[in-house]
Order: C-alpha cells, then sequence, then structure tokens
C-alpha cells in the first residue's frame, strides 16, 4: 500500500496534526474524536488496540478516558509523534506505542474488548485480509471508518500522494461478512468532504458545516456523505 | 515498553510467546532490547522504548 511509505519520512510525521488538523481541519478531529467516542465509550477500564493509529490522535485520548490502550502502526516517526503527544498529555502509564503489521497483529486471538481502526481503510490494499485480522484479536467490537466512492471526495481522492481507496455501501456489507463481523451501529457525514475543510479557515469552516449538517440530515444526506461510521460486533 | 507489555504480546508470524533480553532501560520502561520467539527464534528489536513487531519481511534491511 502506498500509505506505507508515505508516512515514513520524518517530515511527513511531524507535520501530520498540523496539516491536517489546523484551521478547518480541528472541526474534523473533533467529529472524528466523538464518532469513536459515540461508539466505544465509555472506555474506563476497557483494553482497547488502535491499528494504524499514527501519530495517536485517538490512542492518547481513549488514554486519557482509563483505556488501557496499545497503539500499533507500520510507521516509525509516526509512533514517535504518539509517544511524545502520551507521554505530554500525562496518560503514558497506561499507553503502549508498537511497530507492527495490521495483517498479522502480535496478539493471541479474542484478547481485546474493542479494536479501532481510523481512517486506515482507505490505506488498505487488502481490506478483507485487515478486517479478518482486527476480528481475531477482538472479543467484542470492531470501529472503522470508510471514505466512500459515491460522494464529493472523489473529486479530488485520484490526486492524493498516499493513494485512497473509496467504498461503496456494497462493499463495506462484503467486508462486514466476510470476517464474520455484525453491523451494531452506523453514521455518515460531510457531504463537503475533509479535503475541502482542510484548506479554509476555522471561523469560515464552521458555516459550511453548518451546511453540511443541514444537508446530512436531510434524505439524500446518507447517500452523498463522505465518511462512514461502522461500530460492529463479533 | 513497560515490562507487563509481555502479557499480551506474541509472535507475530507463530503468535507464540517472546522472551524479553533488556539492553537498556529506565526506572518505568525498557529503552532498548529484543523480543525474542520461544518457537521459531525470530528476535524483534526494541528501539527507543518502542517494540518493532513488524515481520522480517517488512522491516527497512528486508530485501525489496
Amino acid at each position: 500500500m502506498k500509505g506505507q511509505e508515505w508516512y515514513q519520512t520524518d517530515d511527513v510525521a511531524e507535520e501530520y496534526d498540523s496539516k491536517r488538523f489546523s484551521r478547518g481541519g480541528q472541526l474534523i478531529d473533533r467529529r472524528e474524536k466523538e464518532a469513536v467516542l459515540d461508539a466505544i465509550g465509555p472506555v474506563d477500564d476497557k483494553s482497547v488496540l488502535e491499528v494504524a493509529c499514527g501519530t495517536g490522535r485517538f490512542t492518547a485520548m481513549l488514554a486519557d478516558r482509563g483505556a488501557d490502550i496499545v497503539g500499533l502502526d507500520i510507521s516509525g516517526p509516526m509512533l514517535s509523534q504518539g509517544r511524545e503527544k502520551a507521554k505530554s498529555a500525562g496518560v503514558d502509564d497506561h499507553v503502549e506505542f508498537m511497530r507492527g503489521d495490521a495483517a498479522r497483529l502480535p496478539f493471541p486471538d479474542d484478547h481485546f474488548d474493542t479494536v479501532v481502526a481510523m481512517r486506515f481503510f482507505h490505506l488498505a490494499d487488502t481490506p478483507a485480509s485487515f478486517l479478518a485480522e482486527m476480528r481475531r484479536v477482538s472479543k467484542h467490537q470492531v470501529f472503522f471508518d470508510t471514505f466512500n466512492r459515491f460522494s464529493l471526495r472523489s473529486l479530488y481522492n485520484w490526486a492524493l500522494p498516499m493513494g485512497s481507496r473509496l467504498y461503496s455501501r456494497w462493499e463495506v456489507d462484503r467486508l462486514l461478512d466476510g470476517a464474520g463481523l455484525e453491523l451494531a451501529g452506523e453514521a455518515h457525514d460531510f457531504v463537503l468532504p475533509y479535503g475541502f475543510y482542510r484548506k479554509i479557515p476555522n471561523d469560515l469552516a464552521s458555516g459550511f458545516r453548518s451546511i453540511d449538517e443541514v444537508v446530512g440530515a436531510s434524505p439524500v444526506g446518507d447517500k452523498v456523505a463522505s465518511v462512514s461510521y461502522w461500530d460492529t460486533r463479533v | 515498553m513497560k515490562e507487563d507489555l509481555m502479557d499480551i504480546i506474541c509472535c507475530p508470524l507463530d503468535k507464540h510467546d517472546l522472551d524479553l533480553e533488556v539492553d537498556e532501560r529506565d526506572d518505568e520502561e525498557v529503552l532498548a532490547g529484543s523480543l525474542v520467539c520461544t518457537e521459531c527464534g525470530e528476535s524483534y528489536p526494541i528501539e527507543d522504548g518502542i517494540p518493532n513487531l513488524l515481520p522480517p519481511d517488512m522491516r527497512e534491511d528486508a530485501p525489496a
């Protein structure tokens, strides 16, 4: 997968948070964290694995809320950022970061209460094998997001340097079936895709976000949303 | 990594237990060392406190 190389360099890792989650990106960050907490919270004393944790945005947040959490990523530079983040948040006593392959996880079967992967499946070249492996190490819940094929994201998706895979509803259903996961909840959001919000200042972003939420809540909203969150059970 | 991580990690290849060999530690955690599979003998490095449990074919020094 292309993301495998893209996120390995120190400068991409160091700039990752500031590039993606400043300006309008702050609002994306908030919404994603809310999606994770809605699906898997409360996490107090839960054992959680975050696959493709990157710089540990969610790992640190979940640790802060009491989860006993492992963040796994392929990229050393991204994990170093995560370690720093956990240390400065004072949550490093119940967080571990490690490098690993999402298709060959270094954990026994049915180990974690919850396994989470955010912004991972768009980088996955063999999503079925990754989802099956996440299911293997979870005893209860698997939560992940996808970027949608039939959305405005398809306008710029092809130009992204890390490569990015889009999914239709049908493809997600087939993936869940294949991995033996039951859908327990779903949410769809961002008629205006992430790339749009990243480009505009925060005060403008909130105006567009209001329009986005109105369209999103309309009958066509779910069909044109660019992001979907999938909450599944083993 | 903290030493109690040993309770949950296993070899990514055959899922057998790992042995910890410590080269450097501070008060809280192991900073450098290796994790060796008790079954296949594969060794996984710990660098800057982060265990590298990538299978050998995915490490930087793996032939392309």
